[in-house]
């Protein structure tokens, strides 16, 4: 069984190095791009004062508060919109390719004609999934690290780690999501449109809700907010954060592996 | 140590009750019922949207039927279905395979699922089909992606193959070797179950066909058998002009021509009318043509039409 398993989870996660490595390389290059620059910032105080003159409620939306500090600066320049949604972005994508996209095309029939239960085979493609999404993970928080040494930004690498760890999460939650529908249909554009909106409308709530009085409180209701709405970078996370992202993630993969087991396989 | 095949059971490999599948208002198979004894080559005819890859997708619980029963190699593909699998070798028919693996990855990959395959007889089927396992499967040709595929069925050792259109795209060379495999395994006592509609392959080795239109079975039986029921081709030489009233007079000969001396005819029932006017005759020649599973074929589908 043990070769079983190597190869249910092991055979996506190869199939997918080409994505796994384009995503890696594009973390480096935006976080050691944007890290980079922080020399150039830390001392134009023209540019910071000029920020801090805008509604504090604009400076939520876009999370320029502190730009001139450097969690600001990493939060307004990569941590408030561009990394989770890069996360997003890789969960959506690598969900859909090894599950929807695969049954779509035709090419799990035989795999699928298999003596493996078909819960197994669906949870093992979704545990390569995550893998992906860790390894992601932990090449975003090497780079930040790295180029935090590199280019001078004085940062608690805890703060970062937690906050690395949620965009991970971010990406977990809506993969999680999208394993959850390419369960119960095999359409790749249906589970792309699922996951993409999630996390698009989750940014929306958490940028835009502060804009509005009435809307204020309900910043922290979608999975973007989980993640970020504290702030981690500056404060840490609370343990409920990763609770919320990551359970679910894994509850969707359950939901999806049932409802797989459950219904007519797609063919070519 | 002894075979799987050898260890199981007597009895039918397949037996369908029933059989009902629908897509939403489209009604793909309606009500087939069909057994097939262990052991034999069964050949599954009928042309494209008959519904012989549904059931077949209904056989393998790829795909949940709407109603009736199935039973493979006496377990219930919904409820036994990992157990069944073991014992199944399943070739698709609309094959599409992960371009970016060799053969040889493919094959390993399906071994670990599978608990092991035997590379001697891997290595050996390889070279029988003319195939380079090592080559990336998206610069082969269909015909050598389907020689793959063939491969992976061929490999498995199984009591039952389920070989979905297998020779589509391949060169008569291995379609002749297609059926010597097709042979050797039925040899070893496996079964096969065959859907094809290249009637050649079909007659050449299968024992009992099933053929299939519209999602019902319109016949089942033995090749020799289907070719018997279908219409002979008649043509009769006359030492004179054709008896053409007599001939008319006779039910069973139909689409009846007469050129001068000669006439030609289908048979679709007994001869011994015919022969009873012929030999009140003087006639040169007598030609009766028995019809190939081809003609047979077509004639079934006619007749249900």
């Amino acid at each position: 069984m043990r070769g079983r398993w190597a190869e249910l989870i092991g055979g996506p996660f190869r199939a997918s190095w080409r994505a796994g490595l384009g995503w890696s390389i594009a973390l480096v290059v935006l976080i050691v791009s944007t890290v980079a620059f922080w020399p150039a910032f830390r001392g134009a105080s023209g540019i910071t004062q000029a920020i801090d003159q805008l509604p504090a409620p604009l400076l939520g939306a876009f999370g320029l508060e502190g730009f001139g500090t450097p969690a600001g600066y990493l939060r307004g320049g990569l941590y408030e919109l561009v990394i989770p949604l890069v996360f997003a972005a890789a969960g959506v994508l690598f969900a859909n390719s090894a599950t929807a996209g695969e049954e779509d095309a035709g090419r799990l029939e035989l795999f699928v004609s298999q003596p493996v239960p078909r819960a197994a085979f669906f949870a093992g493609r979704s545990i390569a999934v995550f893998a992906w999404l860790a390894v992601l993970t932990l090449v975003a928080l090497a780079a930040q690290l790295a180029s935090d040494q590199v280019f001078g930004v004085p940062m608690d690498t805890g703060r970062v780690a937690a906050t690395v760890v949620l965009c991970g999460l971010l990406g977990a939650f809506v993969a999680g999501l999208c394993l959850a529908v390419a369960g119960f249909v095999a359409r790749p554009q249906l589970v792309q449109s699922v996951g993409f909106s999630v996390a698009y409308i989750s940014y929306l709530i958490l940028a835009l809700f502060p804009l509005s009085s009435l809307l204020a409180p309900w910043r922290e209701i979608a999975p973007w907010g989980w993640a970020l709405g504290g702030d981690p970078l500056v404060n840490g996370a609370e343990i409920w954060r990763y609770l919320l992202l990551g359970g679910p993630a894994a509850l969707f993969a359950v939901v999806g592996a049932y409802a797989f087991d459950r219904r007519d396989i797609r063919s070519a | 140590m002894a075979s799987r095949a050898t260890r199981a059971p007597g009895g039918q490999a397949i037996r369908i009750e029933g059989l009902v599948k629908d897509y939403g208002a489209v009604h793909a198979v309606r009500g087939i019922d069909l057994e097939v004894r262990r052991g034999e080559v069964f050949g599954f005819l009928g042309p494209n949207g008959a519904g012989k890859t549904t059931t077949i997708r209904c056989l393998l619980d790829l795909l949940r039927p709407t109603a009736g029963r199935l039973e493979v190699l006496g377990l219930d593909p919904r409820w036994d279905s990992l157990a069944l699998r073991s014992r199944v070798a399943y070739m698709p028919g609309e094959l599409r395979l992960p371009e970016r693996m060799t053969g040889a990855g493919l094959v390993a990959a399906v071994s670990r699922l599978r608990g092991g395959l035997d590379t001697r007889r891997r290595d050996s089927l390889a070279a029988r089909l003319d195939l380079d396992l090592s080559r990336r499967l998206r610069d082969l040709s269909s015909g050598n992606r389907r020689k793959v595929a063939l491969l992976l069925a061929f490999v498995a050792d199984a009591e039952l193959l389920v070989l979905d259109e297998p020779t589509n795209g391949l060169d008569p060379l291995i379609q002749r070797e297609f059926l010597a495999l097709v042979r050797e395994e039925r040899e070893r006592g496996r079964t096969i179950f065959l859907s094809s509609h290249v009637l050649s392959e079909v007659q050449r080795a299968a024992d009992r066909v099933a053929v299939l239109r519209q999602g019902t079975l319109i016949a089942v039986g033995g090749v020799d058998e289907l070719r018997r029921r279908a219409r002979q081709r008649v043509e009769v030489w006359f030492d004179g002009p054709a008896p053409t009233a007599e001939l008319a007079a006779l039910p069973d000969l139909v689409d009846q021509h007469t050129e001068d001396h000669r006439f030609t005819a289908l048979l679709a029932g007994s001869i011994e009318p015919l022969l009873a006017v012929l030999v009140r005759h003087h006639i040169v020649s007598l030609l009766v043509e028995e019809p190939d599973l081809e003609e047979a074929f077509i004639d079934l589908y006619e007749a249900a039409s």
